[in-house]
Order: structure tokens, then sequence, then C-alpha cells
């Protein structure tokens, strides 16, 4: 659906696809109500805007190439202010160029979407090698929310669900795409149009003179006002307070801080969904994210069929960390095993919530292809011995 | 015309005041000019959106009766395109300082004009980087000396208005703060200009610029300078181009239509 | 059931990449199967070894790569070469006779299909997949005429369809005494 509610004929196109990862990015994006695009091209993102720049004009949407990625994520932060359901796509040397825009949006509380095709340096190969910059990529403090599909499905759902979380919580969501799954053809089904939830801007019942625009509850989110209205306010990165003007008061500052950490992190159980399998009488439990989360499945049922009790935590949101369910799925095992694609970073998140109650064993890989369920299942038995 | 001391004094912020302005600095001029322009026009700033990026003219929004974005530099450009596409009803103003819209922005700048984006941009040129302290800019004139260009600059400076028509800009217009009556006439026609408008306008510094490459920190000098640096349009066309190279000439340059900008592909069904 | 894994691989150019692309539509879209599909290439646009692996089944599939493949159908020898290690034992070899002239030593049920021949006999070599495409068809049985005809229609333009309809055509009669055993 549209910002406005409406849902013009094509938004959603339910049935049944064997769709491309990129593609099935831009249609989730449809589907949570995106009508912004703005992109700069780059390897292996580059199917996202083809798809949108076909697709957004037919929704009364717009499509735009900017002249860098610099354009594409200020355009849209200027877009969402403006009433938009903004999003930008990009692979990895492009999202250094959007750390400086993300740290505005997180600012000014601008719902957005960014997605990011991780590669390899230079290369399209496969890696998650991001994940970090994708929490602390930008300047200042902040929290952000970061979702990782494993799946063409879920590049779909989650994409349309990043929507939802910007508007709910007033903030960019990014969706950490990979190169495994963006290039790759899979099943994807679309459900009707009336079956996906869609949130849509909140804007504020107060007049003028009652509205501050920074106003909200403890840890909450406050409403929008309408641009060009009479509500007169100031979209500053400048420490601002309740009205918004800009003011470097240490207290307003701090006050600022507070909620625009809290609205996420204290939030962090309803964003984070993070799905177990085989975990509750597991001895070594796995975490994964991403397309990773596909060959440690394997991997688990290849141990279970040898008669090894292994079971595996699939994080939905890698950011904020799901703290509670991860110290959960651990607290009965022998021995953790933190799986991904890079030179092993959130596996210093896992490690941090073990505090040395469960070692935390990590399987690996950083050279530019996806773990096979055999190198995975290696892991287990090592760590099993 | 008979000058209001200020003019829709509503149309400023009243947590706004007071600036932080240097004492002469040529911004607070600019934020006249256009809100007389505004005023003459009959329009009023809480209908827009007007945008600064970081610079002592980037500041002009804030003290606005306005809905403002403020405090990234040199993405004004991006910022005024994604909210006109969203909202083409409403009038989007760019306030700009030469470090914004021609060094880190410049690319951005280019852009906008080649798309004819329907947003006036307003320059403040005062020939150097103030806020920051006095350094070199892009349109610093060759040889002047700044904080980093103490023994005088060896950079040529760009041209923001023969750039913005190259680009495609459909109207500019150069003027000073020492000419605010055609200042403020340019002002109108730019927000009345379907498409992308600039309107340059050489501010004095006096705190650094004046003070660093003229010699002296009184803004009455630095803005006689600009004035006796000023050739119109008209008499420098007849002049040998190098004879100008170092005046700031003033005038309309651009004043043209073609189609604005609403998105990259062209399509049939296409809602405004 | 255990995933089917179908490699196609030759020289970019000759549809590798839409081989399985439409191995798959047809398969996810018409019948309800489960399919992953991927590929890799080199940085030429044409020309360049290019292979495309499918892996289909009757419910999510879990990891997208795999080492050993049911199936190879190889249309060019350097890509024959590389590839064949990768065909599991006892596996299905598919190759174009015209552009395969080596046949490997290996512990697989080799057949060799004359389907650039056939795509050169009706006009246009570049439907030489779609031969085969036809072959694996009627040789399998996983997929109906039928319904690998109507993916071919929602991918390919309206002006191929007629030869890429022959090509196919062509490649069920080749296939016509022939019987691979495959299950999804």
């Amino acid at each position: 659906m549209a910002s406005d509610g409406s849902n013009p004929q094509g938004r959603v196109l339910s049935g049944v696809h064997f769709m491309l990862g990129n593609y099935a990015t831009a249609e989730g994006a449809l589907a949570g109500g995106c009508d912004f695009f703005a992109g700069y091209p780059i390897t292996p993102a580059n199917e996202i805007s083809e798809r949108m720049s076909h697709r957004l004009p037919e929704v009364g949407g717009t499509f735009i190439q900017g002249e860098d990625e610099l354009f594409s994520i200020y355009a849209v932060t200027g877009a969402s202010l403006a009433g938009a359901k903004a999003m930008t796509a990009t692979a990895s040397a492009g999202f250094n160029h959007f750390q400086e825009g993300i740290g505005y949006a997180v600012a000014v509380e601008a719902p957005c979407v960014i997605v990011d095709v991780q590669r390899c340096r230079g290369e399209n190969f496969a890696t998650q090698a991001d994940v970090m910059q994708m929490r602390w990529g930008t300047d200042g403090d902040y929290e952000i929310i970061v979702l990782a599909p494993s799946s063409i499905q879920e590049l779909f759902d989650y994409t349309a669900r990043a929507f939802n979380l910007a508007e709910e919580y007033r903030t960019p969501v990014i969706v950490m795409s990979e190169t495994t799954i963006s290039l790759m053809r899979e099943r994807l089904d679309v459900p009707s149009a009336d079956e996906i939830a869609v949130v849509n801007r909140r804007y504020t019942d107060l007049s003028p003179g009652e509205y501050k625009p920074f106003a909200a509850p403890e840890y909450g989110v406050p409403d929008f006002a309408p641009l060009g209205k009479g509500y007169n306010t100031i979209y500053s990165i400048n420490p601002h307070d309740e009205e918004g003007s800009i003011d470097w008061d240490p207290d307003v500052y701090e006050r600022m801080y507070d909620r625009l950490t809290g609205k996420i992190a204290k939030h962090r159980d309803v964003i984070c969904q993070p799905r177990s399998y085989a975990v509750d009488d597991a001895d070594i439990v796995l975490i994964a994210y991403g397309s990773e989360v596909r060959p440690a499945l394997d991997a688990v049922e290849m141990a279970r069929e040898d008669g090894i009790a292994a079971g595996l935590l699939k994080l939905d949101a890698v950011w904020p960390v799901p703290e509670e369910q991860i110290a959960a799925a651990m607290s009965k095992a022998k021995a953790v095993i933190a799986v991904e694609m890079n030179i092993g970073k959130y596996a210093n998140e896992i490690e941090r919530i073990s505090a040395g109650r469960v070692p935390v064993h990590r399987c690996t890989k950083n050279r530019g292809i996806i773990h096979s369920p055999e190198e995975i299942y290696r892991s287990i038995k090592e760590v099993w011995k | 015309m008979s000058l209001k001391l200020y003019p829709r004094r509503e149309s400023v912020r009243k947590d706004g005041l007071p600036h932080f302005f240097c004492p002469g600095c040529g911004c607070g001029q600019v934020l006249n000019f256009f809100l007389r322009a505004c005023d003459e026009l009959g329009m009023k700033t809480e209908d827009m959106t007007c945008i600064g990026g970081v610079g002592c003219a980037a500041r002009i929004p804030i003290y606005l009766s306005t809905d403002a974005l403020h405090g990234i530099h040199g993405r004004t450009m991006p910022w005024a395109t994604g909210i006109k596409m969203t909202r083409p009803d409403m009038p989007v103003v760019v306030f700009a300082g030469d470090g914004d819209a021609l060094s880190i922005g410049g690319n951005h700048f280019i852009h906008a004009a080649r798309r004819n984006v329907d947003v006036t941009v307003i320059v403040v040129n005062n020939l150097n980087f103030a806020m920051t302290g006095g350094q070199v800019a892009p349109t610093t004139p060759l040889t002047a000396t700044t904080m980093t260009t103490p023994y005088g600059s060896s950079e040529p400076p760009f041209d923001l208005c023969k750039m913005a028509e190259t680009s495609g800009a459909t109207y500019v217009s150069r003027w000073t703060t020492a000419h605010g009556i055609q200042a403020i006439r340019a002002i109108k026609t730019a927000m009345q200009h379907t498409g992308f408008s600039v309107v340059e306008i050489i501010s004095q510094c006096p705190t650094h610029y004046g003070r660093y490459a003229l010699g002296s920190g009184s803004p009455e000098k630095s803005v006689e300078w600009i004035k006796e640096q000023s050739i119109p349009r008209t008499r420098a066309e007849k002049m040998d181009p190098e004879e100008t190279a170092l005046n700031f000439v003033i005038g309309e340059f651009v004043n043209t239509q073609r189609p604005v900008f609403w998105g990259s592909t062209i399509y049939d069904g296409a809602e405004e | 059931m255990k995933p089917l894994k179908i490699r196609f691989c030759g020289f970019g150019g000759q549809g590798i990449i839409l081989s399985a692309i439409t191995l798959g539509t047809a398969l996810v879209t018409k019948k309800g199967y489960y399919a992953v599909q991927t590929q890799s290439y080199g940085s030429e646009a044409r020309g360049g070894q290019c292979q495309a692996e499918l892996i289909v089944a009757d419910e999510e599939i879990k990891s997208p790569s795999s080492d050993e493949k049911d199936i190879l159908v190889a249309m060019s020898q350097s890509a024959l070469d590389r590839y064949i290690g990768d065909l599991k034992k006892g596996g299905i070899l598919i190759i174009d006779s015209a552009l395969v002239t080596e046949i490997p030593d290996v512990d697989a049920e080799i057949i060799q299909v004359p389907a650039t021949e056939t795509a050169v006999a009706l006009g246009n070599r570049i439907a030489a997949n779609m031969v085969l495409l036809g072959f694996v068809q009627q040789a399998t049985g996983i997929i109906s005429k039928d319904d690998l005809l109507s993916a071919v229609e929602d991918l390919v333009k309206p002006q191929f369809m007629d030869l890429n309809t022959r090509a196919i055509e062509a490649g069920i009669e080749l296939a016509a005494d022939v019987s691979l055993e495959v299950t999804v």
C-alpha cells in the first residue's frame, strides 16, 4: 500500500514467482509502501534500481538515478521528511558513502530503508563483512535496526517489514542483503495485498501552536507534522530540544540521545524475532544470520542424523542485538558456534553475551563463498570431540 | 519603495534571535532581501521548506518561521530534490554558502541544474570558508590571502553563474549585498520561476575575508570593495574578458524555460 | 526427498543461465516445487565461461550451493572439463555433441545430443539451449512439455516464441527413446 493507504493496482504482485533476489527486494519495498527510490549504479545491487525504475512509475512513485550515493541517501531523507516512504540500495563500496546520511536520518528521525548488498572488495563475491559497519558506520551515538534475510522470500518479507519498522520507530532501517541471495533466484510466494501489514506515517493532530516536533513519551517516537503547513520544524543534525531548536545544553543533548537510542534498544524484544531450530535439547547451539543460516540448518540436520544434539538460533534482526534470546538459546548448551561469512565479527557480540558462561567457537569463512553444510558440520564435530 | 526596517517580522522565529552572524556580515542582509521578496510576492515562509547546509549562509533558514533542513555540509540539492519530488505543491528554497554550493556540494549543484529541479537556490558567496575561520574557497579570487593561502591563492576561482548556466539552470543572476533592490527583484523572479533558479549574492565577510584578504575588518570597506569590483553584465559584455577577470559581473544571465524534473524515467501515466 | 541438482555450463551468450531460469520457473510457478538457481560467469559480457545451477525439491531448500550435481548439461568443452569433477558418481552427463568432442572417462550415464546441429537446422544456433531443455524435459519427465513451454512464454520475448517452441519440440523428439531416472 502507498503511504496514503491506497493500493494502486500492481503494487503487490500476489502469486508464486521464481524470482531474482534483487527483484524480490524491490517487490518487498513496493508491498511495504515504498513510493520514492534513489540509487546509483553498483554491482551487485543494480537489479534493485532497475526493477524500481520500471515499477515505481507504474504505482505513482518517483525513481531517481542520482549522481552518487550521497545524492541517494540525502534525496531519500528529504523525500522521507516530505512524507514519502523512501528507499535506496547499494553494495558495500557505496554503503561507505551512505554513512554520512545515515547519521542525519538517525538524528532527525527520518524513516527510510537502506539496502546494502554486501560484496567482497571490488568483486561480487559473497560476504557478510559489513555487519559492523551497519551498526557503527556513522558518527555519533545511535542505535539502528538491521534485518538479515536469508532467502528470496525473506528479502521480500523483511524489506516490506523494514518500512513498517522505519515508520514505527522513525529510524533508518538497513536490509542486510548479500551477493549470495541478491543474485540468486528462488521461489517467492507473494501474499495478497490485504495480508501484508503496512504501517503508515503518523501525523500529529495538534495545531502548530501546540505541536512540539521532537516531544515523545519516554523511549517513544514523536508524531510528524507535514512540511509547509506552518509547523516550522527545524530538522537539524545539531542537538535539538523537544521544540526542534538547536540547543547545546548538555542536559538537552543527553535527553535527546537517551530517547534516540532508547526507542530502539528498549524495544529489541519486539524488533528481534529470532527463530530456534532444535535448540531446546541442543548441546551445541549454532547462531547464524543471513544466507549462512541455510548451510547451518543442513549441518544441524547432519549432526542430528549422527546423534549429535545440535540446534540453531536464526537471527532476523542482528541489530539491535537480541540479547535475551541469545542468552536463553545458549543457557542449556555446552557450546555455541557463531557462524558467519567474515573474519568473525558478530561472534564478538555472542561472546559478550556469553560472558564466559558457555564457550563460543567460531565457524567463519572469508573467501567469497558461502559455507557448505559439510564445512559447518566439520566445525560441529570438532567442538563435539 | 518604502523600506520597512523588519519586513514580515512574523517570518522570523521568536526563539531565533539573537542570530549568530558577525556584526556587518552579509548573511543578515540576504535574510532581509529574501523576506522582502516574499513580502512583495505575498508568499509566506510558513508555506515553504527552506534548506541550509553547513556554513554561515546555511544558518539563514533556522531564523525563519519555516520548515527547515539543516546541518549537513553540501547536500542541500539532494534534500531539495527529494522534497520537491514528494511535495511538488510546496516552494523549496535553498540557502547555500559558496563552500556548500560549489566545493563539497559542487557535483550535486551541477546535476540539480542539469535536471532543472524546480527549486530556488540563493548562494551567498562571501569568497571564503567563513564559519571555519577564513580558509580558501573555490570562489576565492586568485592571489587573495586567506588562512590557508598565506602567500596568496594559486587557485583560479569558479564563476558560479557560468557554471549554473552551462549545467542547465533556467534562471541565473548575480548581485551583491551592495545591490539590495536588484537582489530582491532577482529573488522575486527566481521564486516565481518554474525550474532551477539560482541567485548568487556576493557578500562581505569582514571578520575573515575582510581582515585577511582586504586588510580591513570594516564591513563598510568590504562592501565598498565589492561595489567597486562590480560591473554590470551589459558593460562587461563589451569589454575584453581578461579585463573583467577579477570583477564581479552582475545582472541576469539566464531566464528561460524547459521541462522540469519529475524523476529519471519518462512515464506516460506519471502523476505530478 | 533429496533435492535434485542440475548444472548447465558453457560459454556466455549460449543461454546457459536462461536454461536454468526457464526450468526453475516451470518447476516453481507451474508445478509448485521449490527451486534455487545460482550462476557464475566471467567478467566478459559475452563469450566467457559460464555456469548455472538449479536445485529442485518438494520442500524449502536450505544450502544454496551443493558439492555434487545429479545432472550436468555441457555446451562447451572447456566448461565440461572444468565442471565434470562436480558430477556425482553414476550421475547424468548431457553434452552438445557438436561442441564437446572429447568425452571424459567418468562413471556417469553419458548422452550426446546434437543440439547445436538441430538448432542450426531450425534456423538459429542460439536455440541450442532450448533443444537441450526439450531433451531434458522428455528424458527426465520432471516437468511436462506444456509447463515448460508456458515458462518459456513467461520469460522470452514473443518474437522468439516460435523458434523456441520448435527447438523444444525438436529436443523432445531427440529424446523419444531416452528415459532417465530422475526424481524430485
